[in-house]
């Protein structure tokens, strides 16, 4: 028995975790960066307030980090069909790696936008630096998105 | 590539994997589904509502306004609550030669995945709201035309709990267990 012994059939098991951890870290690194800013908005409006409105970008951003995890969980629990192609280890493994290459990078972005969201919207001049520094943090989740659908 | 040629070179996780039985996963993932949302939501109501306490000492009028946090905090629950039930009915018993079948083997982890996933993203966005709700309860208590403004952020965090739920009943329609013979 253990010569014919194949794995496949937990490969459902790394698969779906995959699709689990792209969707839950890049909903922590959101949850952060939407936490550390609307805090920084709310004690900067305090004594601006006709500045909120502006400052509210990199919660925007932050988000947007929680749409990429779900655009990748989705992805990948929809290529878990054995019914439709046979799904081997190899896959199990590569979604898994997909879906944490996506999350952790989620999770890293949002953290970098919270903590620069916080410290920058005090300084109303900083805004586009914000803005700048936020674009590239999704560029770094980007990165992981389009890696993660050519498995 | 199909993992099947070499003799004791196949994965060891799937060795000790292919023994648990589905239900034990199944049943986890709908513990945590619920478990975990109900204390994100929990915690998110924690840290609103002692700011909003504390800060309603010196200006009561907040309070009834910045209620509406600790709302969207229990709405997170709520969300637990809604795909716990979702999943358990996704249960059916299959005839004890088919419980380590592929098929249920892949029902299991579905449910145990989408558990997890609905779990934890409430837990963050519990968190996330409670967080912005006490700013906002404390920004509200300094100047009211604020209160409106910190409430956008709060709708922003309060979509993580959304997607959470709707990957979690986007992948427990994968939990098909194996037909039972006729």
């Amino acid at each position: 028995m253990s010569s014919s012994f194949s794995g496949d059939e937990t490969a459902p098991f790394f698969g779906f975790l995959g699709a689990a951890a792209a969707l839950v870290f890049s909903c922590m690194g959101a949850a952060y960066g939407t936490a550390k800013s609307g805090v920084g908005v709310a004690s900067m409006g305090v004594m601006r307030p006709e500045l909120v409105m502006k400052s509210i970008v990199p919660v925007v951003m932050a988000g947007v980090l929680g749409i990429y995890g779900l655009i990748i969980a989705v992805i990948i629990s929809t290529g878990i069909n054995p019914k439709a192609k046979s799904y081997y280890l190899f896959d199990g493994y590569a979604h898994l790696s997909s879906g944490l290459a996506c999350g952790l990078a989620g999770l890293s972005a949002g953290m970098a936008i919270g903590i620069v969201g916080d410290a920058g919207v005090r300084h109303p001049s900083f805004v586009f630096k914000i803005g700048m520094l936020g674009i590239t943090s999704m560029e770094t989740d980007l990165i992981a998105l389009i890696s993660c659908t050519q498995t | 590539m199909s993992g099947s040629v070499m003799l004791g070179e196949s994965s060891s996780w799937s060795r000790a994997l292919v023994k648990i039985s589905p239900y034990t996963f199944s049943a986890i993932g709908i513990a945590v589904a619920i478990g975990v949302s109900v204390l994100g939501a929990a915690w998110g109501i924690y840290i609103t509502g002692s700011s909003l306490i504390g800060a309603a000492i010196k200006a009561p009028r907040i309070t009834s306004k910045n209620l509406i946090s600790v709302i969207f905090c229990e709405a997170v629950a709520i969300y637990g609550v809604i795909v716990a039930i979702i999943l358990q009915t996704k249960l059916e018993s299959v005839p004890a030669s088919q419980i380590y079948a592929p098929e249920s083997l892949r029902a299991g982890y579905a449910i145990f995945a989408s558990g997890i996933i609905v779990g934890f993203a409430n837990l963050v966005c519990g968190l996330c709201v409670g967080i912005i709700g006490s700013s906002c309860a404390l920004s509200d208590a300094q100047n009211s035309s604020l209160f409106v403004k910190i409430l956008v952020i709060e709708i922003f965090g309060s979509a993580l709990g959304l997607f959470g739920v709707i990957v979690g009943i986007i992948m427990s329609a994968q939990a098909s267990w194996p037909a039972k013979p006729v």
